[in-house]
């Protein structure tokens, strides 16, 4: 209908050769689509009514467009299949994947995290708008596929180069190629090219993208409090923008803020409550801060999500049990009861789920004991658990801690610790498998205990800040009562009572500081706390 | 001693179950859009299917019909957004030439039922707005000058004083004098007494009005004459 001024770019696509496949669950809309797509000269066309037959119809044969309708009736969406076959490659940057729908596409979008489709088709279709979306794309693919071709053999400083290049010779396409410019610098680590892009594309205008694309800068360059900024500005202007608060909860995150994270994720949760990477995100955040109600919660949705989900994981099963266990501990309330049942059935799907997945099953195990421990259910626990007595250290880290952490609860202490000790033999350079080794012996306690002991903690280093030693000492001392092995707590303790002692010693004080002393002297040689121990061990042993 | 016999209270199902009346609307109103979408796609295939030239007008009279309530009611929709605050336009570059081609193949259908070829005038222009948001007010306008317009419908892009403009051009009677006028005033209600509440002119303004540019903000204007002299719709953005 449009006479096209800038030829230069419109090329003819040859129908004859594209192969194309159709997925609709209605019969009717598949056959009127062969139909559009015949007369179009399309030469080779599939269809499918599902989900599962679409990414087994991709597995074996390479198509260049995918129509997919978004609503495919029971079982997996379009967004799910998109996902799979982005995820398992199965669809090249070269292909289209156009998704078609009976919704606006903004409702769409908001579900989609990391995939989106190349295009959109709103329902109802005709021939002609078949026509014109459709060669429209095709146009885009074909004047972008040297880039294209090149991300997909992950080429990145070719298709830099090829990006540049294409930039002013495609006036039409240039947000597309900005975008994946910048996008492409993001990854490549060069951090000041891509600002650059999204710094000029704003000073024209206040445009969503390149504000976003800015904060996701400043997060990768740790400049966390601007790129807060950054994000709380656009999400004043776009509050529907999903993609801005998964942005926001990480740069709050990293930026020492792990509750307004929490909070900030849950809101993109409820605005867009299918995307399972989100939740997984959101239920990881809550568990972090010991937040077991919203933790539960969000990993309960982690799970169902993953019934048609390429990112179905024993993991989520396993997140859900384990904040279940933390709510259901201790407690025989109907609520503790339902708790721990509601775990224990969902630790059983891991072995229906994924048979293959041993080591998650283990750590199902163990988890299953601490819940029928927490239920006065001992002999259910012994009865796991004596499966594991005097065995080697085997499974994985996640495995090996699950089980310790199961060993403490049921007081088996000792059994943990050695346990505990030759894992970190094992993993001997890894910082990370240390300080959660180092973390689960300061605190071997239940969530509640955990939390007690935190908060009396945080009274003590207020009190001892204010100068009020006494105070301070009481809540050190009160929250080693509950993890008596905690290492910072007890050097805690020991700096109240040298401040204490400054003018005037005092015997009772110092019997104190050498039992705190004596709990932590087995200290590793690389542990974080080892300088801070040194320092006070010599300050006490000096004292009269 | 009379013994009074207190009535009872009908418990208020409202505060038992705090559902938003609105939201079972948007609810409906998203449920009956979907199966006109449905609707307008039989009609279409129906169309191919019976090339027979008798039952051409009343097909028209369909198509118009059925389009017409499937905009109105994505513009509820919309305006269900707005009401709640969560609509905010989404500005992206987009290339006029594909974006008006892309709706004016939603209407072709009618328009050769209606023998008409529209006049395209886009030249390869880029501008900034929110392609949904605008897509909805394009269809809901062309929709309504292919139902008045005689033979003659126009559509062409352009730059005007620093705004963008889309222009839809007829060559029917016109839009009628009082709604010239209400739309030189700022909009405030829908007249329900109407048979024409203008739901498209006021959905229309306020799409216009989210489009905004540092302090300038998009408007709509209807006028008579024109190119083609009939009625014409323009919509300018910042």
């Amino acid at each position: 209908m449009v006479a096209r001024s800038d030829s230069n770019t419109a090329s003819v696509i040859d129908y004859s050769r594209l192969r194309v496949l159709v997925v609709d669950d209605f019969e009717n809309f598949r056959l009127s689509m062969r139909q559009m797509l015949r007369s179009m000269g399309v030469g080779h066309i599939d269809a499918c009514s599902d989900g599962p037959a679409a990414v087994q119809a991709c597995t074996y044969e390479a198509f260049d467009v995918v129509l997919c309708d978004y609503n495919l009736g029971a079982g997996k969406n379009g967004q799910h299949v998109l996902e799979e076959l982005r995820h398992r490659k199965l669809l090249r940057r070269t292909s289209l994947f156009i998704m078609v729908t009976a919704e606006t596409s903004r409702e769409m979008v908001m579900g989609a995290r990391e995939y989106q489709p190349d295009g959109y088709l709103t329902k109802p279709i005709n021939q002609a708008a078949l026509n014109q979306r459709l060669g429209a794309l095709l146009q885009q693919r074909a004047a972008l596929k040297p880039i294209n071709r090149e991300i997909d053999l992950e080429n990145y400083p070719k298709a830099i180069s090829l990006c540049t290049r294409l930039l002013p010779e495609q006036p039409r396409y240039r947000t597309w190629i900005l975008k994946t410019l910048s996008d492409l610098y993001y990854q490549v680590g060069d951090y000041s090219h891509a600002r650059r892009i999204y710094e000029d594309v704003l000073q024209s205008r206040d445009i969503a993208w390149a504000q976003l694309g800015l904060g996701r800068i400043l997060i990768a360059e740790q400049r966390y409090p601007e790129a807060i900024d950054t994000l709380q500005s656009l999400l004043e202007k776009q509050p529907d923008l999903i993609e801005a608060y998964d942005q926001l909860a990480q740069a709050l995150k990293l930026g020492g803020k792990p509750g307004a994270a929490q909070k900030v994720l849950a809101r993109a949760a409820e605005l867009s409550p299918n995307a399972i990477l989100r939740q997984k995100q959101l239920a990881r955040l809550a568990a972090q801060n010991q937040d077991p109600e919203n933790a539960s919660s969000a990993w309960r949705r982690t799970v169902e999500l993953g019934a048609h989900s390429i990112h179905d994981h024993p993991d989520h099963y396993l997140g859900l049990a384990r904040s279940l266990s933390d709510l259901a501990e201790d407690d025989d309330s109907d609520s503790g009861r339902s708790h721990a049942t509601e775990a224990i059935k969902t630790l059983k799907l891991i072995t229906k789920r994924f048979p293959d997945a041993e080591d998650a099953q283990a750590t199902g195990r163990w988890l299953e004991a601490r819940v029928h421990w927490g239920q006065n259910r001992q002999a259910e626990a012994d009865a796991i658990i004596s499966e594991v007595v005097g065995t080697e250290v085997s499974g994985s880290v996640d495995c090996e801690l699950e089980l310790a952490r199961t060993l403490f609860t049921l007081d088996r202490k000792q059994e943990a610790k050695t346990r505990l000790y030759a894992l970190s033999r094992r993993y001997e350079g890894d910082a990370q498998v240390q300080a959660e080794i180092d973390a689960l012996l300061d605190e071997p306690v239940s969530f509640r205990k955990r939390l007690k002991a935190r908060r009396l903690t945080r009274q003590g280093i207020r009190a001892f800040e204010s100068g009020q030693l006494r105070k301070a000492a009481e809540a050190f001392r009160e929250a080693l009562e509950l993890v008596p092995d905690h290492i910072a707590l007890n050097l805690n303790l020991i700096q109240v009572h040298l401040k204490a002692m400054d003018s005037t010693p005092d015997a009772a004080r110092v019997t104190e500081c050498r039992r705190c002393l004596e709990r932590v002297a087995d200290l590793p040689e690389n542990h974080p706390q080892q300088r801070r121990f040194q320092a006070l061990k010599s300050k006490v042993e000096s004292l009269p | 001693m009379t013994q009074s016999v207190k009535p009872e209270v009908p418990p208020r199902a409202g505060n038992e179950h705090p559902v938003e009346f609105s939201m079972i609307m948007a609810s409906a109103v998203h449920d009956m859009k979907n199966s006109l979408g449905m609707l307008l796609h039989s009609l279409d295939e129906l169309r191919r299917e019976l090339p027979d030239q008798t039952a051409e007008s009343r097909m028209n009279t369909l198509r118009y019909e059925a389009e017409r309530v499937h905009g109105d009611l994505v513009q509820l929709l919309g305006l269900y957004r707005l009401d709640q605050d969560s609509l905010s336009a989404r500005l992206e570059e987009h290339y006029l030439p594909d974006f008006i081609e892309a709706q004016m193949a939603r209407h072709k259908p009618l328009l050769d039922g209606h023998c008409i070829t529209p006049d395209i005038a886009v030249g390869p222009l880029s501008g900034y707005f929110d392609a949904d948001l605008l897509a909805g007010v394009i269809n809901d306008t062309v929709n309504n000058a292919i139902r008045y317009t005689r033979k003659r419908i126009r559509i062409s892009a352009f730059q005007r004083e620093n705004m963008l403009v889309i222009q839809v051009a007829d060559d029917g009677a016109g839009y009628p004098d009082a709604m010239l006028d209400t739309t030189r005033q700022i909009p405030t209600s829908i007249d329900f007494q109407q048979g024409h509440t203008r739901l498209g002119l006021f959905f229309a303004r306020e799409i216009a009005r989210l489009h905004r540019n540092g302090d300038r903000y998009g408007y709509i204007q209807l006028s008579n004459g024109g190119p083609l002299g009939g009625g014409v719709f323009e919509i300018l953005l910042p």
